[in-house]
């Protein structure tokens, strides 16, 4: 692959991070930056952007559509009275939010074909402080390689950071004595899992 | 730019697992702000969001201890099924009750009673069930062009959902097509489930085999939904959906039925749910039903898991 080409996949993350350069890090884009960017995305002119406007503004990199349970999860995150999408306040974050992700992701996908390999994404998830077997890493890539590759796409790769991110919490609010292990009840462990899922 | 992966503690490392830490891998070497897990994580999401949210029936109080088992814990026969065969059996004759609709065989009788309510507005097709029964069959496409093993008129429904006519329904299309009793649109999260559930492709849409399938699942979680909406209020309030888990064969509290009306409830509809948040419900609870079952090899009720058997098991289950 070329070096034009690398450059051509490297931007195709987030579309809507296009104009987004590594010397804005650590200054945070300004508002009529990210106001531009909200209007673009906001196809239908509506103050909100939707799941599949959103999903429409994102790239993940392989030429799919953008994973919409990932979509879901984050405007979820962001829309705080629950209307189904988020406003331009809300927007930045969301922003925000995926370009930090596609920044880690980026350090793992050294040739920027869009996939992390196993290797990579036991790397990423050691990163995150994760200690896990070689036998859970087979389960996250056949549960998150939506693609059928064997590896993990930018959006499927953020979907399950939030998915062990969210399980791991549970878990560790009822592990109180902190030994790595739980004992639940049939209730109690639905009440764990329907909080997560 | 370089990622910098230290930063967690030795205690937690010493438990054999650990929750992402914070703060280090950041190439411009920023905390995520409005980290919402205790542990630092990965970008974060808006302040507050996950943390606290403790499970909404609350029986954090009593967890590790060794109640007895609550006698026959979990559902014999699940309900409506998931495609494919991944749940066991479809609705038999247990429900009772359902002046001779039984689930399972909805659209070959006639709508069960009350089906009227959810009657017909236009565009809205899975709001006509009650009214359609009458004479489909005049409007319907010559039988050449269904697929085979499609029901035909699934297939109908399928060409006036399917707006842009190009052979796959996605999440938009689909999520136009569904209303709940109140006219409200289906969730996008019950939405998103059912394609993950019937879209064998992956590709987030699906085709017409796939929503034949569809179509009969929304038929039968609608025949149940009515059936046990006993007021006819058009939702199912917390003692309908207790009423309903221990018919369909769950053994759970009322505290849990009511925690799941207001998990999922909504504001709107202060508590009670909709067809979409039932579905959803019976759904995950059927999965995740599974996941402890698979665990519970003793059927004792109560099952002791480590982190990664616990992640490893819901991960699987995870719709």
């Amino acid at each position: 692959m070329n070096q034009s080409e690398r450059t051509t996949q490297k931007q195709k993350y987030p579309r809507m991070a296009y104009q987004y350069r590594p010397s804005q890090y650590n200054t945070p884009p300004d508002q009529g930056f990210l106001w531009n960017i909200f209007q673009r995305v906001d196809k239908d002119r509506s103050g909100s952007i939707s799941d599949t406007e959103l999903q429409q503004a994102l790239s993940n990199g392989t030429w799919t559509p953008f994973n919409p349970v990932t979509v879901r999860s984050i405007i979820s995150m962001f829309d705080r009275d629950n209307k189904g999408g988020v406003n331009f306040n809300e927007f930045s974050g969301v922003w925000k939010y995926i370009t930090d992700w596609q920044n880690i992701f980026r350090t793992y996908d050294r040739d920027s074909s869009g996939l992390i390999d196993k290797n990579e994404l036991k790397q990423a998830l050691a990163g995150f402080g994760y200690r896990l077997s070689d036998q859970f890493y087979d389960i996250l890539i056949q549960k998150f390689d939506r693609q059928r590759k064997g590896q993990v796409a930018f959006d499927d790769f953020i979907q399950c950071c939030i998915v062990l991110q969210r399980l791991t919490d549970v878990f560790r609010r009822y592990d109180t004595d902190q030994d790595g292990w739980i004992q639940v009840s049939y209730e109690q462990y639905l009440s764990m899992v329907l909080n997560v899922v | 730019m370089r990622t910098d992966v230290d930063g967690h503690d030795a205690r937690t490392s010493s438990t054999g697992y650990q929750g992402p830490t914070g703060g280090g891998y950041f190439p411009g070497g920023q905390p995520p702000p409005g980290d919402p897990y205790r542990g630092g994580a990965p970008p974060g999401g808006p302040g507050g969001h996950y943390g606290g949210t403790a499970p909404p029936s609350g029986p954090g109080s009593q967890y590790g201890g060794s109640a007895p088992p609550p006698g026959g814990h979990y559902p014999g026969g699940p309900t409506p099924r998931a495609p494919y065969g991944s749940y066991g059996p479809g609705p038999g004759g247990q429900y009772g009750g359902g002046g001779g609709a039984a689930p399972g065989a909805t659209y070959g009788g006639g709508a069960p009673a009350g089906g009227g309510q959810f009657g017909g507005a236009p565009g809205t097709p899975y709001g006509g069930y009650g009214q359609h029964h009458g004479g489909p069959y005049g409007q319907q496409a010559p039988a050449g062009n269904i697929p085979p093993g499609v029901d035909p008129e699934a297939f109908q429904w399928f060409q006036s959902v399917d707006t842009d006519h190009n052979g796959s329904i996605t999440l938009k299309e689909l999520k136009q097509a569904l209303v709940n009793s109140n006219w409200s649109a289906f969730n996008d999260e019950t939405c998103l489930m059912m394609i993950n559930m019937f879209d064998k492709t992956k590709t987030g849409k699906i085709d017409v085999f796939g929503f034949s399938a569809l179509w009969t699942f929304m038929q039968q979680w609608r025949a149940l939904f009515q059936q046990f909406d006993r007021d006819r209020s058009g939702s199912i309030n917390t003692n309908e959906l207790h009423q309903a888990l221990c018919q369909m064969g769950y053994n759970l509290s009322p505290q849990f039925a009511q925690s799941l009306v207001s998990r999922y409830g909504g504001r709107e509809a202060q508590g009670a749910v909709q067809l979409d948040r039932f579905i959803q419900v019976c759904t995950q609870l059927q999965s995740m039903t599974q996941a402890f079952r698979e665990k519970d090899t003793a059927m004792t009720g109560n099952v002791r898991l480590s982190y990664e058997d616990f992640l490893s098991s819901t991960i699987v289950r995870l719709m």
